[in-house]
């Protein structure tokens, strides 16, 4: 029994001979979408950033701070991918967790992880993320600057991921980080591939356990469980 | 004393006459009330300059349910179809132009000639849209089923759906659970190479909406036209006389069928009383009793403006003002002294339908503007001649031309639309003349309706020609609003027929002709 986490992409394209699988399968395998989004942007930080709104220490930099500011700011970020740029006001939501759990910095210092919307995989024509990539991290840095002005003065270390990077390393294809869009047209009983949204695949003792299935992406941990229950029912 | 009749119908538009054709052929004796001189709505002819006629607003037709065109027999009532060769002649701005004809086969043979791949795509594409369109033009004849209680008649519906449905075999169900959801840019780009086609097929599932190619749920727009028309593209049909010429043949259709018309009678308001309607007050400020009042203006302009509130629950009042009509479509009516001349074009494209909106990306950033209340830079335009098939629209030689543009957000961030009149006559002219260089030289003179004129003239709140956004959350159970998808209101006795009902999308008469067949079940009670 092999139950596969990683995408479609990986599984059924380059760890198998895709010329053995039925062609619709094949079809849809290719048709499924990643289209990654994001990147991040982890700090190392030698102090606390303090933000402008609400300057200083205090609760509200134990949780999440979202830079939102309006629909039209998102939606005008999102205008930006979809012609192939990162977003040239990016939105972020980044959390310090050092805050909550002093084992991950030195004392007195932080880490600050940022994620960020939008970093389209597919760049326009001319660009690649490669090259892209440090400039990516200076509009993350310029943004969170207009809102923690001492920012710049306290980054030890940055570290820039891309989506590429994403695929790269993690194995993302495409750097979508819910191992495909959760859109409707690839959710529930239609993902990853209509007629094979069980955890099971058309190859016998293969099963996919990944985000790539229901219920999609998000640290759920519920396609595992759902794809370990349908192995061990087909086992009775 | 008021009069009393039988049935009122508030408004002329085609939904409103296919409605009294129907309840007037069951036996009852409806009254339409139109505000204004003529019926037709938004499918209206006039001559908007001396010796020019043009059809105002709606500019083609064809997409009218056979069978009420049948069974109003609209034919022998007057109705004259007029069909090009080619239904859409797309332009690209580098002077390629892709035409799609309503014959597949030379369709076919031009397509190869700009791609062999997409040639034999847009056949694929073609067969599987006629054959989900087929079971989604069923859904566009039913009655919403109600939710909380369905009737034996719901359930055999939903149970005939799911049947056409699986009929259609596996590979279509699925095209057809997964096209429905998705954004139009992404199906055109699952079948098509060539950029100029893709955008072709995409507009289908953006105009008249407040969506571009990459918005969720403009697939299923594009399914809802093909449902009432399978070419991938759309056909293109004239109606002789300009699509007021169909309104009047429905109009004499239902008054040979009994229903009686007036003209120049403005409905002021619904009157009411305890809980039920009872009549209309006109703006003259006679009183004309009924024993029910069925509207065929939008849910809205019925429900907030000719009803007093005080009859609707609180709730329902807050979400039926949450029910959306951002209108962002303008028209500019144009008389020329000539045939214009579009850059690689003879006449024959001329007299179908012609498009300026040559590629996804081109028409998602004319939507982009309206997202922030502007007008497009670059309009995505839908042009019409219809002169050049029908002579009898202007003097010899001379011609009307039709545009439909789009975006232009009914809600600017800046200024109103009577400020922007100008400007946006002057957009639509330079697009124009990119691709016909000289169309200024003949324009003799313009007429243009904005969001606004649309609001006013025509009744239409937020300028939305089709009485309400055709999104996934606005559709079929939930059009108007959920629980209220079944043309009757919280107000006893009052009914809408217009397309803020189930299935709303354009000139097909199916609002009207559901609505009837409820109001008579009602009725029969």
């Amino acid at each position: 029994m092999i139950s596969s986490s990683v995408d479609p992409r990986h599984t059924f394209l380059e760890f198998l001979d895709s010329e053995t699988l039925p062609d619709e399968f094949v079809e849809g395998v290719k048709r499924y979408k990643y289209r990654g989004s994001s990147g991040k942007v982890n700090l190392a930080l030698d102090a606390l950033p303090t933000f402008k709104c609400m300057p200083g220490e205090g609760a509200h930099l134990r949780g999440a701070i979202s830079i939102s500011p309006s629909v039209e700011y998102m939606e005008r970020a999102y205008d930006d991918a979809k012609y192939g740029h990162y977003s040239r006001r990016p939105y972020i939501d980044m959390v310090i967790p050092s805050l909550t759990d002093p084992s991950v910095a030195p004392p007195g210092k932080h880490v600050m992880s940022c994620f960020v919307q939008y970093a389209p995989y597919k760049l326009a024509p001319g660009l690649d993320w490669d090259t892209e990539k440090e400039k990516f991290g200076d509009t993350v840095i310029d943004t969170l600057a207009e809102h923690a002005p001492n920012i710049k003065d306290i980054i030890l270390h940055r570290q820039v991921v891309t989506p590429l990077d994403l695929e790269r390393e993690w194995g993302l294809s495409e750097g979508n980080i819910f191992q495909g869009e959760l859109s409707l047209e690839q959710l529930f009983f239609l993902r990853p591939v209509p007629g094979y949204a069980r955890f099971r695949t058309p190859v016998e003792n293969l099963y996919l356990c990944g985000s790539a299935t229901h219920p999609g992406g998000g640290i759920m941990g519920a396609p595992g469980r759902l794809a370990a229950l349908e192995i061990l029912k087909s086992r009775i | 004393m008021p009069d009393t009749c039988d049935i009122v119908i508030i408004g002329g538009g085609h939904n409103g006459l296919v409605t009294a054709f129907y309840l007037a052929t069951a036996g009852f004796k409806p009254l339409v009330l139109e505000r204004h001189e003529q019926v037709g709505g938004a499918a209206i002819t006039n001559e908007f300059h001396p010796g020019f006629r043009i059809s105002r607003l709606a500019h083609t037709a064809g997409a009218i349910r056979p069978q009420i065109a049948r069974d109003m027999e609209l034919e022998r009532h007057g109705l004259k179809l007029l069909q090009p060769p080619i239904a859409v002649t797309s332009l690209s701005s580098d002077g390629r132009a892709l035409k799609l004809y309503h014959d597949q086969s030379k369709s076919l043979l031009e397509l190869a000639t700009f791609s062999q791949r997409d040639a034999k795509k847009y056949e694929e594409f073609a067969v599987s849209l006629k054959k989900i369109a087929a079971v989604i033009s069923d859904v566009l004849a039913m009655t919403p089923p109600d939710i909380d209680r369905p009737s034996k008649a719901d359930l055999w519906g939903m149970l005939q759906t799911g049947r056409a449905m699986r009929k259609l075999g596996k590979n279509d169900m699925y095209r057809l659970l997964r096209w429905g959801p998705m954004p139009v840019a992404d199906l055109v780009a699952e079948y098509f190479e060539d950029e100029l086609l893709r955008g072709t097929i995409a507009a289908r599932g953006v105009f008249g909406t407040f969506l571009g190619p990459w918005s969720a749920g403009s697939s299923l727009v594009l399914l809802l036209r093909a449902a009432g028309d399978p070419h991938p593209a759309g056909s293109t049909v004239f109606v002789q006389g300009g699509s007021g010429a169909l309104t009047e043949a429905m109009a004499r259709a239902a008054q040979a069928a009994g229903a009686e018309i007036r003209t120049s009678a403005e409905v002021r308001e619904i009157r009411v009383k305890e809980g039920v309607a009872t009549g209309v007050v006109l703006a003259s400020g006679e009183e004309i009793g009924a024993r029910a009042v069925i509207s065929n203006a939008d849910p809205k302009r019925t429900l907030l403006k000719l009803l007093d509130p005080i009859h609707l629950s609180p709730d329902f009042v807050r979400r039926l003002v949450n029910y959306r009509m951002h209108g962002t479509v303008a028209k500019v009516n144009l008389a020329l002294s000539g045939l214009p001349s579009f850059t690689g074009l003879d006449s024959d494209p001329m007299k179908g339908r012609i498009q300026i909106g040559p590629t996804v990306d081109y028409l998602e950033r004319a939507f982009d503007h309206s997202k922030y209340g502007e007008l497009s830079e670059h309009p995505y335009l839908e042009i019409t001649i219809p002169s050049l098939m029908d002579s009898s629209l202007a003097p010899a030689g001379q011609h009307v031309m039709s545009v439909y543009m789009q975006y232009a957000p009914y809600k600017l961030k800046n200024g109103d639309w009577n400020a922007q009149r100008d400007g946006l006559l002057q957009t639509v002219m330079s697009t124009l003349a990119e691709y016909a260089p000289h169309i200024r030289e003949l324009m003799v003179a313009a007429e243009v309706i904005t969001p606004k004129d649309l609001e006013e003239e025509f009744g239409l709140t937020g300028g939305h020609i089709f009485h309400g956004e055709l999104a996934l959350d606005q559709f079929f159970t939930m059009r108007p609003l959920l629980d209220w998808p079944r043309y009757s209101t919280p107000v006893g006795s009052l009914f809408l027929c217009g397309s803020g009902t189930h299935p709303g999308v354009g000139l097909t008469g199916e609002s009207g002709a559901n609505a009837a067949r409820e109001i008579l079940k009602q009725l029969k009670r």
